[in-house]
């Protein structure tokens, strides 16, 4: 069933209709609110007002985007509400070096080379909530950047300069497990260009 | 490690979904809320237009007989001046027992079902 005819069903008063579209989007909705919030306990509550409000509103969804990114837009929103709501905004600086001190450093003595993939995503948590939200919509929603501009109201440079500069302050704190060597050679690669 | 390998470390990094769950229920138990809420919504509804069409009635039965005969709706407000506690009393009993009717009792048993 396509969106269009799942969003007809529902307003149509079928349920069967609304918990289906319930369980296709439960997973985008849980890994914004729950990047967001960062409050497993308080996750249920958020989601389930996601959909409350999904419900309520979807004679208004006008085809004009795709149904995830509208439902992507309610989530970035609820949650962002409930940081308000409750004093929970991420204050955190956009400083480079705030946000880097804010990192855990890695210690390769800990973690296997399987590991990293462990380490980042604890990483990504500790980032402020603008490099969170970026980096769960483009990666993990797999949005693009108009539709994040569409979800978030950021314009679409800052989304751009956001995970580029996530991804940079993330890999600066694992420059060290590359190799030198191929480290340079890169450098010289993109020199030449 | 090359740079390359800690990019693509990375980027699989950030497809990896975090481990945030729902429980397996969520859609169930909040198709059933939803629905609860509705029909919540629509019997206060139904209850509402109900009252509604009833004062309508009687207000259009008061104009008639007024219309009829004057002496009998001028006898009605006398007597309804006379004992305005219970007449007050009486309507809000007659309203609570169609609210109940309509609303209460059918919110009443949906919570003892969903409790038991």
């Amino acid at each position: 069933m396509n969106d269009a005819e799942l969003v007809n069903q529902v307003l149509n008063g079928n349920m069967k209709s609304f918990t289906f579209l319930v369980n296709r989007y439960q997973k985008l909705v849980v890994h914004i609110t729950g990047r967001l919030i960062q409050r497993r306990e308080e996750l249920e509550d958020v989601s389930q007002e996601v959909f409350l409000k999904v419900y309520q509103n979807l004679g208004k969804y006008r085809n004009e985007c795709k149904l995830s990114t509208w439902i992507a837009t309610i989530a970035y929103n609820t949650s962002i509400n409930y940081l308000r709501k409750f004093k929970k905004r991420d204050e955190a600086s956009l400083d480079d070096k705030a946000i880097l001190d804010k990192l855990t450093d890695f210690r390769p003595d800990d973690y296997e080379t399987t590991d990293l993939h462990r380490y980042i995503r604890e990483q990504i948590e500790l980032l402020p909530v603008q490099y969170r939200t970026v980096i769960t919509l483009y990666h993990l929603g797999e949005f693009s950047y108009q539709e994040i501009e569409q979800i978030t109201g950021m314009p679409e440079g800052t989304v751009k300069n956001y995970l580029f500069r996530a991804k940079a302050l993330l890999k600066e704190k694992l420059q060290f497990v590359v190799n030198e060597s191929s480290l340079k050679l890169v450098k010289e690669i993109n020199n030449e260009k | 490690m090359k740079n390359e390998e800690l990019d693509f470390i990375m980027e699989e990094s950030f497809r990896t979904a975090p481990d945030f769950q729902l429980p397996t229920d969520f859609a169930t138990r909040l198709t059933l809320s939803v629905f609860r809420r509705e029909q919540w919504k629509t019997d206060l509804r139904e209850y509402l237009y109900l009252t509604a069409v009833l004062i309508s009635l009687l207000a259009a039965a008061t104009v008639t007989y007024y219309l009829i005969d004057k002496d009998i709706v001028i006898r009605f407000f006398s007597f309804i001046t006379q004992n305005t506690l219970n007449v007050v009393f009486i309507v809000l009993m007659l309203n609570f027992i169609l609210f109940a009717d309509r609303v209460l009792l059918r919110l009443l048993f949906n919570r003892w079902k969903r409790a038991s």
